[in-house]
């Protein structure tokens, strides 16, 4: 167990900024409120862990250094991560680390990106084709919406799911995001709105897709030990997983299953010495409506996890509510921020201060998945509240 | 601010060169371990059924089955098993308005790198 305690956190708003501000007004946001939901000074911070995805989003190589130097934080250890989708994730995991291996006393984890603002749309799709296999896929021209509806058909003609189950998930998460302040699509839609929209990639339509946005999310990583009232009350980071897969989608066995996000939750299980019975919330990657299922599918969280959906299981009333937050559907998806703010969702929860819809009773457990590539790079991290 | 920024990459294709050269010429050439015999198109530099660092070159028909397609807006996309293949392989359809289940590899347009299935009829003879 990693006894890591999520001191505090933050995050802005997600969306397509057009306030004229920019990345770095939102890491100063993110980070300066993280660290007074800490009750901590930033000279109380000793490493910095920065997330984003992409040099050609922000337009800034070495953006530790520079987030850094614009939080004021000198003589620190600063480090950039990178893991495609996940690397907001896989920086709290790296912050984490430095935790548990008592090479910082606490860190400050930081994702940000422009998704949205900086680049046009087509030009940023460009760019997410290379997330894939650049050489085969990317350079293709594919779109990661029709690699993701590649996918998503196999996970379909194997599982019985219809263009209805996702439909139902995409109006639901959108309804979840509208009592979230920082969401980007807080929308009051059915699921007939997103069976109405314009097809994008059979059998995904465009109110199926996440949207491209920009914002910053911080949380601050600490050892109860180094915290003020020893981090009493706050959630802690109870175990981790990450695990990859084939990044050509043709490559594996079963291209509709998200295989090794299994292989990523049983690493988080063991360290957390729980079970998935136990978990009773989930922060999942949805950057694409049936994405969801399949990584409820993938993470085991059901034996049938179509039939569960249709059931309820997922909703907020739900035994195991999905995405409150909204998900990336409906709080939105500026890619390094974005892990960061699933686990900082999940810690709110649990500690029953979340700013949006909240779970009805707090759970023992909470689970953050997120992903990079077509569930290529899978991160998963098991919170648990204080008791 | 405004800023333009225009890059021209020239990338080394390594060991994968001769499947390079290859697909510019419409040809597929697969890796085969020779270990295990597993064929990949598009080629791994290491097997991946048993991990073999040995593979040889082993030239394919080209021809392919679309097992499943995305059409899109900017263009249509398939996963296709290609004759002799063990996996599946991501394509560019060249010409999408057909709707046959099978093709053959084409040469890319503009000499870009990835993999392009011209659709036609199974029967279809193009030796």
């Amino acid at each position: 167990m990693s006894g890591v305690v999520v001191a505090g956190g933050a995050m802005t708003p997600f969306n397509r900024r057009k306030d004229g501000s920019g990345m770095r007004d939102w890491a100063r946001a993110a980070f300066f409120d993280a660290l007074s939901d800490a009750r901590l000074e930033a000279r109380d911070i000793d490493a910095l862990v920065l997330a984003s995805e992409s040099d050609f989003f922000t337009l800034q190589l070495n953006p530790a250094a520079l987030i850094a130097d614009e939080l004021g934080l000198f003589g620190i250890a600063a480090q950039r991560v990178e893991g495609g989708g996940a690397s907001g994730h896989l920086a709290v995991h790296a912050g984490a680390a430095m935790v548990m291996a008592a090479r910082a006393r606490r860190v400050a984890v930081l994702g940000l990106e422009p998704s949205a603002s900086h680049l046009r749309g087509a030009a940023v799709g460009a760019l997410y084709g290379l997330s894939f296999d650049a050489w085969t896929d990317g350079m293709t021209g594919i779109d990661s919406t029709s690699l993701y509806a590649l996918s998503v058909q196999a996970f379909m003609e194997e599982t019985g799911a219809i263009e209805a189950d996702f439909a139902a998930i995409a109006a639901r998460n959108r309804q979840n995001a509208r009592a979230n302040p920082n969401a980007h699509l807080p929308l009051d839609i059915a699921a007939a709105d997103v069976a109405a929209s314009p097809v994008i990639a059979q059998p995904y339509r465009r109110l199926d897709c996440s949207p491209l946005s920009d914002g910053a999310a911080c949380v601050i990583l600490a050892g109860a030990a180094a915290l003020p009232d020893v981090g009493a009350g706050r959630a802690r980071i109870a175990g981790m997983g990450v695990a990859n897969d084939r990044v050509r989608l043709g490559e594996r066995a079963r291209p509709g299953r998200f295989g090794a996000k299994g292989v990523a939750m049983r690493r988080a299980l063991a360290e957390a010495g729980t079970t998935v019975a136990e978990i009773g919330l989930a922060e999942i990657y949805d950057s694409y409506s049936g994405a969801q299922l399949q990584a409820l599918d993938g993470l085991g969280l059901a034996v049938d996890v179509v039939r569960a959906e249709r059931e309820g299981v997922f909703a907020a009333e739900g035994a195991l509510p999905v995405n409150l937050s909204g998900g990336l559907l409906g709080q939105g998806a500026p890619v390094g921020a974005t892990g960061v703010a699933q686990v900082l969702a999940c810690a709110l929860q649990l500690e029953g201060r979340y700013f949006g819809r909240r779970v009805a009773t707090p759970p023992r457990y909470a689970l953050a998945d997120t992903h990079g590539g077509v569930a290529t790079l899978n991160a998963v991290s098991i919170l648990e509240g204080a008791r | 601010m405004k800023y333009r920024l225009t890059l021209d990459y020239t990338v080394p294709e390594g060991t994968l060169a001769p499947y390079f050269d290859a697909l510019r010429d419409g040809r597929a050439l697969a890796a085969q371990c020779t270990s295990c015999a597993a064929t990949s198109f598009p080629p791994r530099p290491i097997c991946g059924a048993c991990g073999g660092r040995e593979m040889a070159w082993r030239a394919l028909t080209g021809r392919a089955r679309v097992v499943r397609r995305a059409d899109t807006e900017n263009g249509a996309f398939a996963l296709a098993r290609f004759d002799g293949a063990d996996g599946l392989a991501t394509v560019a359809l060249v010409n999408p308005a057909r709707r046959h289940a099978a093709g053959r590899l084409a040469p890319p347009p503009d000499a870009r790198p990835g993999l392009w299935l011209y659709l036609e009829n199974e029967d279809d003879d193009h030796a």
